[in-house]
């Protein structure tokens, strides 16, 4: 059985960081991702009472990306600022050709800039995948959804990411 | 001809199971379309599993700052892979690092904070152990 953290510093040491590249990579900018991994331990820590045994890591993502989610349903009402230097890379980008830009792709830049324009759905299940580092099942777990829907987000979100990188 | 282009990232991911995995193998092998968008994919997958793996911005939680844990589970490769290699340059180090010298009783006197007695009446030098005390000194 999966060993299950007793506390809140238990949580906030082992997933901490985890948890920190799960919001850098879905908010973009590192002062939203603070904000969320704060909100996300501070709902670790009143719900750590109720846990019950089971799969930690479902319930973990499940909080964070629940707390994410909520955050964008309030930005909804505030429009969001990227990073004016990220704009101006991105533009400077789009002038070049496409075997340039492909050869781009390995550049973290344009790959963060480019999940950001993912539907939000496709990028919570990339970033839970290929940032994370979760099973399909622990993502279908955290995100509440059959398996057969984790695997055709993150394939349509590669896809998506293919488009928007060449 | 059905494509099972949904299967692609599945695949790279290790989620197909056995049957499936042998029948998309099998399709790929035949199916250029298949097979070019298998390897666009694959970029794409590979590109964001390189997007730099970021530090907890210090004192953000103070209880994680001095934690060290690996972000991705499958990167176990290359934490096996750097302990291999560093046991490969331990080894090598010990191979090329030149035999010590044998130890002399005043080394040992040195180092060990012992007593030697050298009397030549009794042969090659003795190293005798220090005393150690006994329960807490009144």
């Amino acid at each position: 059985m999966e060993s299950v953290p007793l506390t809140w510093e238990e949580v906030a040491r082992v997933h901490g960081r985890k948890i920190y590249n799960f919001a850098y990579r879905l908010t973009g900018n590192p002062a939203d991702a603070n904000d969320l991994v704060q909100e996300v331990l501070l709902r670790v820590r009143k719900g750590l009472a109720g846990y019950q045994p089971g799969s930690f890591e479902g319930w973990l993502w499940r909080i964070t990306r629940n707390a994410f989610l909520d955050e964008i349903r309030k930005r909804q009402r505030r429009p969001t600022n990227p990073l004016p230097d990220e704009l101006d890379r991105w533009d400077a980008a789009t002038s070049e050709s496409a075997d340039a830009a492909y050869d781009r792709i390995s550049l973290g830049d344009d790959i963060q800039k480019a999940l950001l324009e993912l539907p939000v759905e496709f990028r919570e299940a990339v970033v839970l995948c290929d940032v994370v580092g979760l099973s399909y099942e622990e993502i279908a777990r955290a995100v509440a959804v059959p398996i057969g829907t984790v695997r055709s987000r993150i394939h349509r979100g590669r896809k998506l990411l293919r488009e928007l990188l060449t | 001809m059905r494509h099972p282009l949904e299967s692609i990232s599945a695949y790279l991911d290790g989620e197909l199971s056995g049957g499936e995995r042998d029948d998309f193998v099998a399709h790929v092998g035949s199916c250029g379309r298949c097979a070019r968008e298998l390897e666009e994919v694959q970029a794409v997958r590979s590109a964001v599993r390189s997007l730099p793996v970021l530090e907890l911005p210090r004192g953000l939680i103070p209880e994680a700052d001095a934690e060290i844990t690996p972000l991705r589970r499958h990167r176990g490769f290359w934490v096996g892979a750097a302990a291999a290699v560093l046991a490969i340059v331990v080894a090598v180090a010990a191979l090329v690092t030149p035999a010590p010298a044998p130890l002399t009783a005043d080394d040992l006197a040195s180092r060990f904070g012992a007593r030697v007695s050298l009397d030549p009446a009794f042969g090659p030098a003795k190293v005798v152990a220090p005393r150690v005390e006994q329960g807490l000194s009144e």
